[in-house]
């Protein structure tokens, strides 16, 4: 039973040759070689070239193979540019799960450059992606977090996206989130899973 | 007693679920992503797994088509998401779901649902 992922092989990279030249326009062909070793010492190596975001997100929808995926989003994450985060909200919205998962990691590891769409993402038409954007909150240090999650349980009118809000206010919430998580609750009064999870949140809230 | 498996990354999801199908008289177990899911697969046998689709490191669906490839004992799964479109729907079973509940869950719904796959009530 072959489900324990591989990791990337750095020291498999130390062994094998090379066969494209190591400027950007070999790396860019390297990264679509046939052969995953060969895409892996592109993924890694492209950090320094123009457009490194735009070709790592390119081949990140078709990549199949998990040690290759992973560099290019190590990548992405070092990178951290315009591009490469607006690529990795666009992840957010692809109908593969895997990939949706693997972009909200990488976008809690930017939290400078994501802070300054959240509010977007937040209020974005598709009620999944507003969601992820708050699963991206589970992990992001940055100060707006509490008030961001406040604002989407007063205003969000989708009860799932309130629902994943309230998980994360019962951890990271303060007395702040009390009135806001009692308006919620009553909002909501015929839904037993938020019935239960403000109760939580609000418990919680009080312990601390 | 039955043994239940829930897979889901949110903990306030799980306690939820948990006391829903202890009060019922289920045993129950948690993982919290598909890797997980599947170690305790490989430890314990499971009557139902109750699997959220998105999660960390393994998501359901690929924890389903990983259990469902493997030699490990098989049980019925429920596929449990935020997302109502038919597709997603479709994938689940794709992967290998007997059902597939929309969050956020019904209790009655749910404990419906466990007991037809397990047998304990005609489907």
């Amino acid at each position: 039973m072959a489900f324990i992922k591989k990791s990337p092989g750095s020291e498999t990279l130390a062994h094998e040759e090379r066969r494209f030249a190591r400027d950007c326009a070999g790396l860019a062909l390297e990264l679509e070689s046939a052969d995953a070793s060969e895409r892996r010492w592109a993924a890694r190596d492209l950090a320094d070239c123009p457009d490194a975001s735009a070709l790592l997100l390119s081949r990140l929808q078709r990549e199949d193979d998990a040690s290759v995926r992973e560099l290019i989003l190590s990548t992405l994450t070092r990178l951290g540019d315009e591009v490469a985060v607006l690529g990795l909200v666009n992840c957010l919205r692809s109908e593969n799960a895997a990939l949706r998962n693997e972009a909200i990691e990488c976008m809690k590891q930017l939290p400078d450059e994501v802070a300054p769409i959240m509010q977007c993402l937040l209020a974005d038409a598709d009620a999944d992606v507003r969601i992820f954007a708050v699963n991206v909150l589970e992990s992001l240090c940055h100060p707006e977090v509490e008030s961001w999650l406040i604002q989407v349980i007063e205003s969000d009118a989708q009860v799932n996206v309130c629902a994943t809000a309230v998980d994360l206010l019962g951890e990271v919430g303060s007395a702040a989130a009390r009135d806001a998580l009692l308006r919620l609750k009553a909002r909501f009064a015929d839904e037993p899973y938020m019935q239960f999870a403000t109760d939580l949140a609000l418990k919680r809230l009080a312990a601390n | 007693m039955k043994r239940i498996l829930i897979v889901d990354d949110a903990a306030t999801v799980r306690l939820f679920h948990r006391a829903i199908l202890e009060s019922a008289g289920y045993a129950v177990d948690e993982a919290v992503n598909g890797i997980e899911a599947l170690e305790k697969a490989l430890q314990s046998t499971f009557d139902l797994y109750l699997v959220d689709v998105n999660m960390p490191k393994l998501d359901g669906y690929g924890f389903l088509r990983e259990l469902r490839g493997s030699e490990l004992p098989q049980a019925p799964a429920i596929m449990i998401s935020t997302e109502a479109g038919a597709r997603d729907e479709q994938l689940a079973y794709a992967a290998g779901a007997n059902a597939y509940l929309v969050k956020p869950t019904r209790p009655e719904r749910l404990l419906l649902l466990v007991r037809m796959l397990i047998g304990e009530v005609p489907a």
